[in-house]
């Protein structure tokens, strides 16, 4: 029964991890490169909803409203300002321009916010049992939001115009715009989407966590784990690795401590990419 | 003819313009340089201490007390007429919590600023400046870094004005036994800084015959300990020991309150600051958490008077060490008085002797006044005594207080007397 218990919790961590992931694995396939600075929009969705609820006395909802919608407009404007120019530049320069990124919005939400913790203005979490075992509001939540947020993705990439223009560029940007894609309007949808994305991560960890003007690119190496384990697949792919990762690391807190919890995440990565060296979707980049 | 006169005319006015410019340019440079060493030679003597404190993220709480505190020992000191080497410049730098941060920021102060001595780190940067003191000859001193591994390295160039996370765990562990708890659990955040004072305490827990459900180590950062807690909420214990940062150790509380755990808890140093009240909600914890932390014997006439001068200037309370914060600096000035050296070495050599073994003086104006007497000085500072024993630290005195209407209130006090450590 104690097993079934961790293994619960590991659902709702891998929920959290697949929110906090998709819309880096979203950036990854169409812009091609690893954006270190998603983590930082999931602190400035955090910190805006925070301002929102507790400074102006907001209520959630709109604030965690117009905190997406601040990490959404943040990260379309990093897109078009820092990225957009130097694509040609290939993966590696678009990287270690993210890390720059990061480093400058974690300076900004530094000084914004300054020192201490933050919490929001919400009751704490109410645990209920179903069969002895224990779930909470919050981890409810957390998954309802990310089954919402997986189904609505794959529906927009599936059925919209947008949504396909983003998935023909993330097969081949070249062929895409040979083929009448606009590439710089489907790049900035991307930025968009995948910001957004990234909001509602933020909003998320607002909710469950103690904000710390740290805590939100803390997050960036198991987003890694993740994505990596995921490969370059489709949607699925990122659900299923943050599920896989999200239960290995709880549910290994039953034999072995809890310190070695964040080693197992990189541990199943690195078992998956002994047998599939391209990740659960076992494509590789083109 | 007119015409090639007025032409000469120009030029003339011409050359004498130019050199008109050219000799005011060269006045103006003279003047300049025979006035300037004049002014420098009138300016102040000063002498520069470095301030290294995390002022941002999770510590930046502790930070800016510090060196608030550092900062109103500086005004006495220079009220006073300062030191040998002239009034105490303060250089302010944040560390961000970060050792390589902190031994960058550190590096600057003492090679461009000229800092004689560093202080104010907190024990990851402590340990990392290690080294740089000891190279650079500058002095390094915290007001909180009670980490162990400075009981090895310290001594030399790093001195500390608060004892060693081993005093913490021993008022730990003897809160717990007095308490009387049958079964304890404990959970400790994955640092050096934590894990040492807990395992001290959990021996004198497991000696008392109490029950150790789990001792659970925790990594920071984490949005969610829900998988560190299932274990421990399974055993149901009386109490839990929490050794943990803020960030961590609200999420933790909320978590295990929304849980259904209703026994009583112990939070470490890092808990005792009023945002927990705020974070977690005064009513979870208010008659059944306490907090135990490294603390002045408030009943002394030293921290009394430093307390008025802290409410005075700083309108409040003074926070979690303060007056360790405030001995240091004094110490400081006092060695630079002694030694009559403006260097680190020199604060070296007389920073033990000025802490012990002559006329007890209180603050750094009587001190000075002492050691102009040719007379041997024993500073008893606002913090209690401040003898430093072999490795650099001193040993202390701990508080516990109780979450009573959503604050702090003191509920027991351990003097530095009944320590081993």
């Amino acid at each position: 029964m104690l097993l079934l218990q961790y293994i619960v919790s590991g659902v709702a961590t891998g929920c959290f991890l697949i929110l906090a992931t998709i819309g880096f694995s979203l950036t990854r396939h169409v812009e091609g490169f690893l954006n270190i600075a998603h983590a930082q929009l999931l602190g400035v969705s955090a910190f805006s909803t925070w301002w929102i609820n507790v400074v102006l006395g907001w209520p959630l909802i709109p604030s965690a409203i117009i905190g997406i919608f601040c990490a959404a407009l943040i990260g379309l404007v990093i897109g078009r300002v820092v990225y957009e120019p130097i694509r040609s530049a290939g993966p590696a320069i678009l990287l270690i321009s993210s890390v720059g990124v990061a480093h400058i919005l974690g300076g900004l939400i530094d000084t914004a916010i300054g020192t201490g913790i933050r919490t929001l203005n919400i009751d704490i979490a109410t645990s209920y049992r179903f069969w002895g075992i224990r779930i909470t509001d919050h981890q409810l939540l957390v998954v309802a939001l990310a089954v919402i947020a997986s189904a609505s993705l794959s529906l927009f990439l599936a059925k919209s115009r947008t949504g396909l223009a983003i998935r023909a560029m993330a097969v081949n940007p070249s062929l895409a715009a040979s083929r009448g894609v606009d590439v710089k309007r489907t790049s900035r949808a991307t930025w968009l989407l995948s910001s957004s994305l990234a909001g509602l991560a933020g909003v998320v960890l607002a909710i469950i966590a103690t904000l710390s003007t740290e805590i939100a690119f803390e997050q960036i190496l198991q987003i890694l784990a993740v994505a990596i384990l995921a490969g370059l697949g489709s949607l699925f792919t990122v659900i299923w690795s943050g599920l896989i990762i999200g239960i290995a690391m709880d549910a290994s807190v039953f034999w072995i401590p809890a310190g070695y919890r964040p080693l197992i995440a990189f541990g199943v990565v690195i078992i998956v990419l002994v047998f599939r060296p391209d990740g659960l979707s076992g494509r590789r980049s083109s | 003819m007119t015409i090639a006169l007025k032409a000469e005319t120009k030029k003339y006015q011409r050359f004498f313009k130019t050199m008109g410019f050219c000799l005011g340019i060269f006045a103006m440079t003279l003047v300049s340089t025979m006035i300037l060493p004049m002014r420098s030679a009138h300016a102040e003597k000063q002498v520069t201490v470095g301030v290294l404190v995390p002022l941002t993220g999770e510590l930046g709480e502790f930070g800016t007390v510090v060196a608030r505190s550092i900062e109103l020992g500086v005004k006495q000191i220079n009220t006073a007429g300062g030191t040998t080497c002239g009034k105490i410049r303060l250089v302010t730098r944040d560390t961000h919590g970060n050792p390589e941060r902190g031994i960058r920021e550190a590096t600057k102060m003492i090679e461009s600023e000229g800092a004689v001595a560093v202080i104010g780190p907190e024990s990851g940067v402590m340990v990392a400046l290690v080294d740089l003191a000891k190279r650079k000859k500058t002095v390094i001193m915290s007001p909180y870094a009670g980490t162990i591994t400075l009981n090895k390295l310290g001594g030399d160039f790093v001195y500390r004005t608060v004892s060693s996370d081993l005093g913490d765990g021993d008022a730990s562990g003897m809160w717990l036994t007095e308490k009387g708890y049958k079964k304890v659990a404990f959970l400790v955040q994955n640092e050096e800084s934590t894990i040492s004072p807990a395992q001290v305490a959990k021996k004198i827990v497991e000696k008392s015959g109490m029950k150790l459900t789990d001792f659970v180590i925790f990594n920071p950062g984490q949005p969610s300990y829900q998988a560190e807690l299932i274990s421990v909420l399974a055993h149901n214990p009386d109490a839990i020991y929490l050794a943990g940062g803020q960030q961590s150790g609200v999420t933790v509380i909320k978590e295990a309150t929304s849980g259904g755990f209703a026994g009583e808890w112990l939070f470490t140093a890092d808990l005792a600051v009023p945002e927990v009240f705020d974070n977690v909600g005064a009513e979870h914890i208010n008659g059944r958490a306490y907090v135990e932390f490294a603390d002045a014997d408030r009943s002394l006439p030293e921290f009394k008077a430093f307390e008025k001068l802290y409410r005075e200037e700083e309108g409040k309370e003074p926070g979690p060490f303060a007056s360790n914060s405030f001995d240091m600096i004094n110490l400081v000035a006092l060695a630079i008085e002694a030694s009559g050296q403006c260097s680190g070495s020199g604060i070296n050599s007389a920073i033990r002797d000025v802490a012990d073994g002559g006329s007890v003086v209180t603050t750094f104006a009587e001190g000075k006044a002492a050691l102009a007497k040719g007379m041997n000085i024993n500073f008893e500072g606002a913090s209690g005594p401040l003898k430093f024993d072999k490795s650099g630290g001193v040993s202390g005195a701990y508080s516990i207080q109780a979450a009573k209407n959503g604050k702090w209130a003191n509920e027991k006090f351990y003097p530095a007397s009944v320590f081993k450590n």
